[in-house]
């Protein structure tokens, strides 16, 4: 009965206290959902680019382009007897502009055909190294063979997608601190602002023996409500934003289309609104403790 | 009876000696802008007592109430109240305090959109009683100061001398031994003052300690009880 009475005085005056605050909810709310929009962004966009790297990064292939005329077939012999190749797979240049026509589709193919007079590809090995550690050492060795023209591999772009994610995560943390110790701000006066407007109230439960908790903890409720209703609302436009790239990517180059898909598992599905929960009901807290620790200082 | 009441630092009971519902001793205010408020002032009142306190504007009748329930502390000196130092109480037990003390100010401090009944009932919501609890005490504190009729009225639609009653209403509605009013009748006509008297001396009559502030000279003799007065930061009988 206590603990019931308790429940509905907590649920009774915090409403109270958020009708009091009127548009200032509004300021303390949006300041959080912006906040946790660009933290969920940028944890969303971290985590798809590590699961790409972890995805590509292992990867242990080479590409190596011939020198023109130079035939696929009388190299291979000499890379396979190099140390860390696994298999070697040889290209000729017809299959790969089969290929190539294929995926442009029979009207471009055609087209391509007639401005370029012919077939400008060349020959092309695919060479799988024993583990992605040599992948490096490999390529840096086939291209010091006579007629290989250029060697490629993933774990290249990789590197430098890593490079750029670190120099991404730096400046999303910069902002993400910057924005917290704004919601902070924001919220502690909303809640001295309210606090405030029921001075009158505050004052007289302290004279009539109301306990500290019993005033203030509707107050903290208040900023867990602020970080709860600003985190539900930067968790939709996470949604919204990916639904609307999602849309955009149809038709985009596959590269791309995988590198937004990546990260969408169950889990992260989860852990994502959970996380900007916690973290907004903490910034709700923190700057509630803040407001109140200002109003309770001029209590009779 | 004022011989009781007021002592020197000599004579200040003992440990050992009769309870009081409030004991002063020796204490001195003075405020941090460096105006001395009160002066060695020694006070000692029984449970049952009623006692006005009356003076001049700004003679520190004011700061004596706020120094019992702790909104001021003491420069020096021990305040008792209910058996219970309030110069060292702070937070909850402060709060704990408080709930033995009903007061009562000149400007009745009411909440102009909560109700007559919803403004005494957030005594006890505050202090943590249920709604039934609540509903319960509501009816017999309003009825002790003649207002069970004006129990959903706001306090703009009531006099200032039923808003005073209110606030009379909400200092008792949590049953506590020890009542302080600060110039309860200070905005309130002869019959207004009068009505709030009688409900006071009703209150006394039910065994609940009473101290008032007031310069209300008209009051206090018809009153007829006890009356320290305070000069100068000073407690002195006024008869001497």
């Amino acid at each position: 009965m206590r603990s019931a009475t308790k429940f509905n005085y907590l649920i009774q005056e915090t409403w109270l206290g958020i009708r009091r605050g009127g548009w200032m909810n509004w300021a303390a709310i949006s300041t959080v959902a912006v906040l946790l929009f660009l933290l969920g962004a940028s944890l969303q966009a971290s985590w798809q680019i590590s699961h790409f790297i972890n995805q590509f990064g292992n990867q242990v292939e080479i590409s190596a382009y011939l020198d023109t005329g130079v035939d696929a077939g009388t190299l291979k012999p000499v890379i396979q007897r190099l140390g860390d190749v696994a298999s070697v797979e040889a290209i000729p240049k017809e299959i790969a502009w089969d290929q190539l026509l294929k995926d442009l589709g029979q009207t471009e193919g055609q087209n391509a055909l007639k401005q370029l007079g012919g077939n400008p590809l060349v020959d092309e090995l695919h060479i799988k190294a024993k583990s992605s550690q040599v992948v490096a050492t490999l390529a840096a060795k086939l291209k010091k063979i006579p007629g290989v023209e250029s060697v490629q591999y993933v774990a290249e772009a990789v590197q430098q997608l890593a490079q750029l994610n670190r120099g991404l995560n730096w400046m999303s943390l910069g902002i993400t601190s910057f924005l917290t110790l704004a919601a902070i701000a924001v919220t502690t006066t909303t809640i001295r602002l309210i606090a405030l407007a029921r001075s009158r109230e505050l004052e007289i439960m302290q004279l009539v023996g109301a306990t500290q908790s019993w005033i203030y903890l509707p107050f903290l409720l208040q900023g867990v409500v602020f970080g709860t209703v600003g985190a539900l609302l930067a968790w939709l436009m996470i949604v919204g934003c990916q639904r609307f790239l999602g849309q955009i990517l149809v038709g985009q180059p596959e590269l791309l289309q995988i590198l937004l898909n990546q990260g969408g598992s169950g889990g992260q599905a989860i852990v994502l609104p959970l996380i900007l929960m916690g973290f907004g009901s903490s910034v709700g807290i923190l700057g509630s403790l803040l407001g109140i620790r200002t109003a309770s200082k001029t209590a009779p | 009876m004022v011989q009781t009441i007021l002592r020197n630092r000599s004579q200040a009971p003992t440990q050992a000696g009769p309870s009081y519902s409030i004991q002063i001793t020796n204490v001195h205010k003075t405020y941090t802008n460096g105006t001395t408020a009160l002066s060695d002032v020694n006070l000692y009142v029984k449970p049952g007592d009623f006692l006005f306190v009356t003076g001049p504007s700004g003679s520190g009748k004011s700061t004596l109430l706020k120094l019992l329930y702790g909104a001021e502390r003491p420069s020096s000196g021990e305040i008792l109240v209910d058996s219970r130092p309030v110069h060292r109480l702070q937070g909850d037990r402060l709060a704990l305090l408080r709930r033995r003390l009903g007061i009562i100010f000149q400007d009745y401090k009411l909440l102009p959109r909560r109700t007559v009944s919803e403004n005494v009932g957030f005594v006890l919501q505050a202090q943590g009683y249920g709604r039934g609890e609540i509903e319960r005490r509501l009816g017999p504190a309003l009825k002790m100061v003649g207002l069970q009729g004006k129990a959903d009225c706001f306090p703009d639609q009531l006099s200032g001398g039923e808003q005073q009653r209110v606030s009379i209403a909400r200092a008792i509605v949590g049953t506590p031994p020890i009542l302080l009013a600060d110039e309860p009748t200070g905005n309130l006509d002869p019959d207004n003052s009068r009505q709030i008297l009688g409900i006071f001396k009703k209150l006394n009559e039910a065994g609940i300690t009473i101290l008032i502030t007031s310069h209300d000279e008209t009051l206090i003799r018809a009153a007829n009880q006890p009356v320290v007065q305070v000069r100068d930061g000073k407690l002195y009988d006024p008869r001497l």
